[in-house]
């Protein structure tokens, strides 16, 4: 048997511990093994207009210029990028085939109630090479090779 | 039995207001395409209409508030930028492309010559945010929204909450677009044989019947594809057109095919603007065009026209005009919402 949350659209921001917790309505004696989610917006969504809440584009994540949802925003420093400030900048998204970004990613839990699902970032950051790609800002191939990486960093552990 | 009998009522009835009748409050020309538009997701209401209306005509939308979406989509000439060749933006900033006139928009399967936009309701978001033209940001535009006495109001009207939010304030923008349906030209009139084409527009149809129709096709003079026109590059603007969405070199200079519906008011015409005159883009078709793998297979045979028939052409493109259209009291600009001391202000007054 599939559970499935109605609706279920969640924005994390890493900086804002708040919005890294998500409470989920399940049925109380439902056993699972498995937990399946996206990282990244479907492409049905994505061409079906617009949408409030944790999917309004006001919350930063929508390309305004060429239509579709930003997936993963992830900035920062470092010194192998020789650029201004030694800053990088990944927007990855895109949904149209053969670069849809969206990552669909499952793991296997325990039956326990609470779960801490934990994200590796120094994996991400071992297969990257910021010296040579430090700005992904669009849809296309360079976007979803990064996406790609994203799916292998996530594990699971008990709380 | 009786149970089949009635599911299949229902279907009927489903089927009835999904296809012939999308909303209330739209009406389909006769003879006309389903609309491509899902009203469902944003069922029309006056008070929609009326707020999309509203922050239409609004520079507020604009950084330094000095232009709104009217600034550049004027009712007058059919919601285009006559006279200019590309769009203006604040601090007299030029982008690199003509824009278009709005109308009919619910058939449009994509937005921007390009069709960088997939849905109407983001549409908004491109030419808000873009430097070169309002150069501001969706959530500030929000924020100005929301202080300003009017339109707490409107929201509440149009979608029973007070508080505005980037979807209610997209939805209504499309609401109001989506009313601006231009179908009462004299073309139209004969086609419900009301009237009768002149000799010479007549035969003007013949020859666009011939040469024209396949990518401006019927009724709603465009058959919403993207299509090389043969237009060499300008290499100032260096605008590769479709070829920046799909990176195909085979969609290079490949631009959306335009509705030719109001072209009298619509000049300049092209994606850039680059001809003043109806009479310089049929010169463009019949002796301008640049040959190459990728151009339109409808434009691979060379178009002859004798200057007759380039006269008799334009003569049927006239009858595209829409006076009904241009001059409708309900596209112009809404004084009795910002002013309410004029007629009906009364409904939005304190």
């Amino acid at each position: 048997m599939i559970w499935e949350e109605n609706k279920s659209f969640h924005l994390m921001d890493l900086s804002d511990e708040k919005s890294m917790t998500i409470l989920l309505n399940k049925p109380i004696d439902l056993n699972f093994q498995t937990l399946c989610f996206n990282i990244g917006i479907d492409s049905l969504t994505n061409v079906s207009g617009v949408f409030g809440g944790d999917l309004d584009p006001t919350n930063g994540m929508y390309w305004t210029w060429q239509s579709g949802y930003i997936n993963i925003k992830m900035e920062g420093k470092s010194p192998h990028c020789l650029t201004r400030n030694h800053e990088f900048q990944f927007h990855l998204g895109g949904y149209q085939s053969p670069f849809n970004a969206c990552q669909n990613i499952c793991l296997d839990l325990q039956n326990t109630v609470s779960h801490d699902i934990s994200i590796n970032l120094q994996d991400l950051f071992d297969k990257m090479d910021l010296a040579t790609q430090n700005q992904i800002m669009s849809p296309g191939k360079n976007a979803y090779i990064l996406s790609q990486y994203f799916s292998s960093i996530f594990s699971v552990h008990l709380k | 039995m009786k149970y089949f009998i009635l599911s299949y009522c229902f279907i009927l009835l489903l089927l009835l207001t999904s296809v012939v009748i999308p909303d209330p409050l739209f009406t389909i020309p006769k003879g006309w395409p389903k609309p491509n538009y899902s009203f469902t997701q944003n069922q029309l209401s006056q008070s929609k209409i009326d707020l999309g209306r509203a922050l239409f005509y609004d520079p507020i939308l604009s950084k330094d508030s000095t232009i709104s979406c009217a600034s550049c989509h004027n009712p007058y000439t059919a919601f285009a930028h006559t006279d200019h060749a590309l769009s203006h933006g604040i601090h007299d900033s030029i982008g690199i492309r003509n824009a278009p006139a709005l109308l009919n928009l619910a058939w449009q399967k994509s937005f921007m010559w390009d069709g960088a936009i997939h849905h109407l309701d983001v549409q908004a978001l491109a030419p808000i945010t873009h430097p070169a033209e309002m150069n501001e940001e969706f959530s500030h535009v929000l924020m100005k929204l929301q202080n300003k006495p009017i339109y707490p109001k409107l929201f509440y009207l149009a979608f029973g909450d007070s508080m505005l939010t980037g979807a209610s304030t997209l939805k209504a923008l499309s609401a109001f677009l989506l009313t601006l349906v231009s179908a009462n030209s004299k073309y139209d009139s004969v086609t419900r044989k009301q009237t009768k084409f002149t000799p010479q527009e007549s035969n003007g149809y013949k020859i666009f019947k011939q040469h024209c129709a396949q990518c401006h096709k019927e009724p709603l003079f465009t058959n919403h594809t993207f299509e090389r026109n043969g237009l060499p590059l300008d290499s100032i603007l260096n605008d590769i057109g479709r070829m920046k969405i799909t990176g195909l070199t085979s969609d290079s200079l490949k631009f959306k095919v335009p509705t030719l519906r109001n072209i009298e008011f619509t000049a300049p015409y092209m994606h850039d603007g680059r001809f003043k005159h109806l009479h310089e883009v049929i010169k463009h078709y019949t002796s301008g065009i640049q040959m190459n793998a990728s151009l339109s297979d409808k434009l691979k045979k060379p178009i002859s026209l004798n200057p007759k028939e380039r006269v008799d052409l334009i003569a049927f493109l006239l009858t595209l005009s829409d006076n009904n259209f241009i001059f409708n009291p309900k596209h112009s600009f809404p004084k009795m919402i910002f002013f309410k001391n004029s007629e009906s202000g009364k409904i939005y007054g304190d």
